[in-house]
């Protein structure tokens, strides 16, 4: 096995550098679903002021995003600029899957909770890395995916984990044993509905929404009974009218080159394009529980590149949208592209932090990363835009119409921002976020509803040859200005951390795992994982000690070299 | 080995058994109804013809919605067609079951010159051919395995995909329509030339 040779090889590196390093991974495993308890993990009892107060907690990582506003900000000081030179391997866990690594890992009380491509999910020991149980979901033959067979990651509520699936389902396992206590058939995977997004619980709710919008899908957030798994409520993305003020400008003001004549012609011949329109959501909602409000952030329009055959401005596609947590019913949006057909949608979650309104007045806020290469700033009242950021990535030739020859313009339709989230330090008033310079042609064609196959309305196409890079980006929110940008060798996908000890994390698909200064970018630290590092990091602590850590599984999507690696690490 | 005529005229015969047979397939077990698959696919995996799809070891979902398309006239074929028009559901996900489980053959073809492994690595890259095939081109769920396939098939699906005359999917038309016409043929050959086994089994 593959993996077993990596594994041997890891660790006889380490054993000869590293002292006191353990190395753990999966043993031979050959069922083929259903769990496998190598020892029963400790209860958790993970409750809803848990939950609430995660921003503060330095022993646990209890969401995704750290916490319900999803700064990505850890408060844990002891891994700092003064010894993070000295970051090391504790553990390294070698998992079943050799495939893209898009996952967080949930700490709760020195047991990690982490998935792989596929639903497997693993309770890892978070101190020594030895295997507590492992899940492995057994698959219905239907699946229809776009981008990799990845999962971002388990919520947690109560003693329960619970998980998206890639044949759409959410399912809720046993903390302790790893065992199956219900699951959901959320939507028809043969439509093209599929999860790959992390669950977020809140209030004795699960929310999810669902990818898809590459299959003509209706996409939609839910809420779902944390016990029980029945659904509490729905919101479509895609409104029945999902038309729109027919904007001829985006966020930034720039002209969308949009035939409005023509647009308005369609809708009279073929109607509101609503069933079939997309709209998919891949990341997790904030939660303001102030007001009792979610902010998450909607996908492209289907089909991505054809715009013919659905008129107007296809709400709520590209958008942020605010609900009320505890009915779902709509409480604003802010479309940052009408009438997408260049697939640069929104998909890195939404951050909740104050921010200086045009009056210099602090004032609650909501900020997103947009693979336009802008971060937006927005007025948690009522979505509306109060600045937009500098451009982090190249935009020339925006928004140049794909025809069926190929256009060229920049971003490529991966991004600038990808769904890699951001982090920010309040303090310093910056977002971190990770871009791709990814040169491509957009090409056009007409094809009608597939139901549930690839929709695209033509193709991307990368331009071989061309030279593509990424970079790090810190960008003062307040103003908008980039405040320092780090360039990479390749294009960044995968999401930061910041934490309290003035520090940036995140990781390359050529495999290094880097540290950088918050306030000006300096590279403090490198460690070389040996596959792609396209995951976003999390920081937890166990008996007092700090630890920092990532998934090592290259990418899909970009094609990075894939691994099956989960690493932490310590600083002493 | 058959001739295409011979083949296509031998499922014509076993698809109208079928039909003038009418529900009474329905009652036989899944080997039966595989031995008429093994006409064409071959009753060790092996077509018969370098134009028929290995469908031994091919990812579940992908022959599911096969069968279902050739049912509904999706994807039209004179001989499958007919086939699939007698199955239900139910049928069509028993067979995909029954075939997924078997060894994909080894057809023997060999791995392309570096040129064309190169020229095919940049046509892979540049419409992200890897994104829904994944690492190794070993597909999964509904969408298809490519590595180790007939080189003449995956040739010509790919050329039908691009003029349209295969219609079940049409984001692979528009993608096919992206790719210069040149870069089929190396595709097909790199594809065709890849020895996977080693990487099977990770995860699904």
């Amino acid at each position: 096995m593959g993996s077993c040779k990596t594994a041997a090889t890891i660790a006889g590196a380490l054993a000869l550098s590293l002292a006191g390093t353990t190395l753990a991974m999966a043993g031979d495993e050959t069922e083929t679903v259903a769990t496998t308890t190598t020892r029963e993990a400790p209860v958790p009892s993970v409750t809803q002021d848990m939950l609430s107060g995660a921003a503060t907690d330095t022993q646990n990582n209890l969401h995704t995003n750290l916490n319900y506003e999803q700064t990505r900000y850890y408060q844990g000081k002891q891994i700092n600029k003064s010894n993070v030179e000295g970051l090391r391997p504790a553990w390294i866990f070698q998992t079943e899957v050799k495939e893209s690594l898009e996952t967080t890992p949930i700490v709760v009380d020195g047991v990690m909770y982490v998935t792989t491509s596929f639903n497997h999910v693993y309770a890892i020991d978070a101190k020594t890395g030895e295997q507590f149980w492992h899940y492995k979901h057994k698959m219905g033959p239907v699946t229809t995916y776009c981008c990799g067979p990845n999962n971002r990651g388990v919520a947690i509520h109560g003693d329960k984990v619970y998980m998206g699936t890639l044949d759409a389902k959410l399912v809720a396992l046993d903390a302790k044993t790893g065992s199956l206590i219900w699951e959901t058939q959320i939507a028809d995977p043969e439509l093209g509905y599929s999860e790959t997004m992390a669950p977020t619980a809140v209030d004795g709710k699960i929310l999810i929404g669902t990818n898809g919008g590459e299959y003509g899908i209706r996409g939609f957030v839910r809420a779902y009974d944390a016990e029980t798994g029945k659904q509490v409520w729905n919101f479509h993305t895609i409104p029945e009218n999902s038309v729109g003020v027919w904007a001829t400008h985006d966020a930034t003001g720039k002209d969308m080159h949009r035939d409005i004549e023509a647009e308005k012609a369609a809708l009279k011949k073929l109607g509101d394009p609503y069933k079939t329109l997309g709209g998919g959501v891949w990341q997790n909602p904030a939660v303001d529980l102030e007001t009792k409000r979610i902010f998450f952030v909607v996908g492209n329009p289907s089909p991505d590149l054809d715009g013919s055959i659905r008129p107007g401005d296809n709400l709520y596609t590209d958008s942020l949208v605010s609900v009320d947590l505890n009915s779902g019913e709509y409480v604003c949006h802010f479309q940052y592209i009408a009438h997408d057909v260049w697939d640069l949608d929104s998909v890195s979650p939404p951050i909740l932090v104050d921010v200086k309104d045009k009056d210099g007045k602090t004032v609650p806020g909501v900020i997103h990363a947009g693979k336009t290469g802008n971060v937006y700033v927005h007025n948690r009242d009522d979505c509306s835009l109060i600045r937009f950021s500098e451009a982090m990535v190249d935009q020339t030739g925006m928004w140049t119409l794909p025809t069926p020859e190929g256009a060229k313009m920049l971003p490529g339709a991966n991004g600038g921002v990808e769904w890699s989230p951001m982090a920010v330090n309040p303090d310093l008033g910056l977002s971190y976020a990770v871009n791709l310079h990814q040169p491509m042609t957009y090409h056009v064609e007409s094809s009608p509803y597939p139901g549930g196959k690839l929709w695209l309305g033509g193709a991307f196409k990368v331009i071989p040859g061309s030279e593509q890079f990424g970079n790090v980006t810190a960008v003062d929110y307040n103003t908008g200005k980039i405040k320092w940008q780090k360039k990479t060798p390749l294009p960044m996908m995968g999401g930061a951390l910041a934490t309290a000890g003035g520090l940036v994390f995140t990781g390359e698909g050529d495999g290094w795992f880097r540290a950088y200064d918050a306030e000006n970018g300096d590279v403090l630290w490198s460690f070389h994982a040996g596959a792609g590092v396209n995951a976003p990091p999390a920081a937890y602590s166990v008996d007092g000690k700090e630890y920092i850590v990532v998934g090592a599984g290259g990418n899909t999507q970009i094609d990075f070299k894939r691994g099956n690696n989960i690493i932490a690490f310590t600083a002493d | 080995m058959l001739r295409i005529s011979d083949w296509a005229l031998t499922a014509a015969l076993f698809a109208s058994t079928l039909i003038m047979g009418g529900g009474a397939i329905a009652a036989e077990d899944i080997e039966q109804k595989a031995q008429l698959c093994a006409t064409c696919h071959g009753a060790d995996g092996v077509p018969v013809d370098k134009k028929t799809p290995v469908i031994w070891g091919q990812d579940e979902g992908y022959l599911y919605l096969q069968l279902r398309d050739f049912k509904s006239g999706m994807r039209k074929s004179d001989v499958m067609g007919p086939i699939a028009s007698q199955f239900e559901k139910q049928d069509m996900y028993d067979l995909a079951a029954y075939f997924t489980k078997k060894k994909w053959p080894n057809l023997g073809q060999p791995a392309a010159p570096s040129d064309v492994a190169a020229k095919a690595e940049s046509a892979a890259k540049s419409i992200g051919c890897r994104g829904c095939h994944l690492d190794n081109f070993q597909g999964d769920g509904t969408t298809a395995r490519l590595a180790g396939q007939w080189q003449e098939y995956l040739l010509n699906q790919m050329l039908a995909f691009r003029d349209g005359s295969r219609g079940n999917n049409p984001g692979m038309s528009d993608l096919m329509k992206a790719t210069p016409k040149e870069d089929f043929e190396p595709l097909s050959k790199y594809l065709a030339g890849l020895q996977i086994d080693q990487y099977l089994g990770h995860g699904r």
